[in-house]
């Protein structure tokens, strides 16, 4: 019974997933079981709409950007907080944290205001900003899981022989933690890949990200074009994960 | 090692610039006047007045809290058997497992909206299935309603009551259940009163987790309730977005924050309480 239990969970969560791939590759305008045929048409339309391909163009552009950025705030203060002893130093973990506990919805509606008091709304900076807030941590919590695993010895030893402490940290720490700030980095980049709470608050019509020209098309529009968004926001996603997997094991990236 | 202050700077500066100065000058608004499209900066409590003094609000506010309570008992019964699974198994599926477990997180809401549309539509999956063999002849009202919303919700955030159930059951040691059966307790006794309560803080904390994520949810009822099911972030969204009532609309975002808020610390305590059971 636990066995059924268990099967029709792992059921549910695959479903709507497999539903949509399926769908994209699905030559009628509804789905139906069993499929009308293998067709790529919707995908020919995806690639053929402007408005996809702009949001498309964006969407990749904003999550290298926002990957960069968040590597680069990220990385040191993991550093400092892993290996640093100073006061407060728990507090501050807990606060370069919390825009990860805070919904969403939230910290969205503050950063609209708040940018258009400052004149920037909607703007890509803004854009840019609101989604390194959210990512960052991310990064932080991959670079300082492989951290606490890093004999600090072998820094030491570097620089025992000679080494600049920098130049220690670059040449013998960097290149045993790579593994984890390079899951960090990917990992950044789907969620600012694939952000749509955030995005929303920070959008105009000009600067529409994927998630979000999805969002608006199937307001109005319940064709498969939007499967074949999906399917194709799917694979990227699953080739990333893919990376992570490779790089550092899903169960420590999971937390467990 | 370089200072901690080079170190930590940008990162704390980036937020308290971009996350805590715009949360300040949000709770700031929710205590101002608003006439006309023009903030009056004049402390008052009118907003939360307003809020508290409206059936309409407060109804919604009702609405939130049932659906957030609906999903959550949803996915811990949903979530407890797979964490079980998930931490006793030995398979070579398992990295595989963890990925179908995870995938929910790692498509976009969105996307995941739609999988449920496809399959929950009048026209759609199920229903179209249904009428063709004959079972039924009008298609059962599965979206647009809180039924959808509830089943998108709990695809969303069941997860996460996983992960917090299976990092508790993983170190669960298995001999006291073992010890329980041989000293004569049936299965499901030993379950009831030896992995159930030792599980406990696991149970709290994603309880928390999934509750403060529901009611915080936005996409979902938008695209599965269609405007029929209302709830505090829709407000939120509809007073920013289209009425341009700042400070009301932050008045509804900080009961909202006030909520999570509470159910964060309640959560971070029920995390601790739940490692130091474990040693």
């Amino acid at each position: 019974m636990l066995r059924a239990a268990v099967v029709s969970v792992y059921v549910f969560l695959l479903l709507p997933l497999a539903v949509v791939v399926a769908a994209a590759f699905n030559a009628g305008n509804y789905f139906t079981f069993p499929p009308q045929g293998f067709s790529l048409k919707w995908f020919a339309n995806f690639f053929a709409r402007r408005e996809f391909m702009q949001a498309l163009w964006l969407s990749t552009h904003l999550a290298a950007w926002t990957s960069v950025l968040s590597v680069l705030v990220g990385l040191p203060a993991s550093v400092a907080l892993v290996r640093g002893r100073f006061r407060g130093r728990d507090a501050l973990n807990a606060f370069v944290m919390s825009p990860l506990l805070l919904p969403q919805i939230l910290t969205g509606v503050a950063l609209l205001q708040f940018f258009t008091l400052l004149g920037w709304a909607q703007s890509y900076w803004a854009l840019l900003l609101g989604h390194v807030v959210v990512t960052a941590p991310y990064v932080i919590r991959t670079a300082s899981a492989t951290l606490y695993h890093f004999d600090g010895a072998l820094e030491e030893a570097a620089q025992s022989l000679g080494a600049s402490p920098l130049r220690a940290f670059f040449e013998i720490t960097l290149g045993v933690i790579k593994p984890g700030v390079v899951a960090g980095a990917i990992f950044a980049f789907a969620i600012s890949f694939d952000n749509f709470t955030l995005s929303l608050f920070l959008t105009s019509a000009r600067l529409t990200p994927l998630p979000i020209e999805l969002f608006a098309y199937l307001k109005y529009s319940f064709d498969p074009t939007a499967a074949a968004v999906s399917a194709f926001a799917i694979g990227v996603v699953l080739v990333l994960v893919l990376g992570i997997a490779r790089l550092m094991g899903l169960e420590e990236f999971a937390g467990f | 090692m370089a200072p901690a202050v080079l170190l930590l700077g940008p990162l704390v500066v980036l937020l308290v610039v971009f996350f805590s100065a715009p949360l300040v000058l949000m709770l700031i608004t929710s205590f101002a006047r608003e006439s006309f499209g023009q903030v009056t900066w004049q402390p008052t409590l009118q907003q939360y007045a307003r809020f508290f003094s409206d059936t309409f609000y407060l109804g919604v506010l009702g609405d939130t809290l049932v659906l957030g309570a609906i999903a959550t008992v949803a996915a811990l019964l949903m979530g407890y058997p797979l964490a079980w699974h998930l931490a006793r198994t030995r398979s070579r599926l398992k990295p595989f497992l963890l990925v179908l477990v995870l995938s929910p997180l790692l498509v976009g809401i969105v996307i995941r909206c739609y999988g449920w549309m496809i399959l929950l539509a009048d026209r759609g999956l199920i229903n179209a299935t249904l009428i063709e063999h004959g079972w039924i002849r009008k298609p059962l009202p599965l979206m647009y309603n809180r039924f959808g919303v509830t089943v998108a919700l709990l695809h969303v955030f069941l997860p996460f009551m996983v992960l917090s159930l299976t990092g508790v059951l993983k170190r669960l040691d298995p001999h006291l259940l073992e010890a329980a059966m041989t000293l004569g307790a049936s299965p499901a006794r030993a379950f009831l009163e030896v992995t159930l309560p030792l599980s406990l803080p696991g149970i709290l904390a994603g309880s928390l987790l999934v509750f403060s994520l529901a009611i915080s949810s936005f996409v979902v009822p938008i695209l599965l309730g269609g405007f029929k099911v209302q709830v505090l972030p829709m407000i939120i969204y509809e007073q920013m977005l289209s009425v341009f009532d700042w400070p009301f609309g932050a008045a509804n975002a900080f009961v909202l924050l006030a909520l999570c808020v509470l159910l964060i610390a309640f959560y971070i305590r029920a995390t601790e309480r739940a490692l130091q059971g474990i040693r």
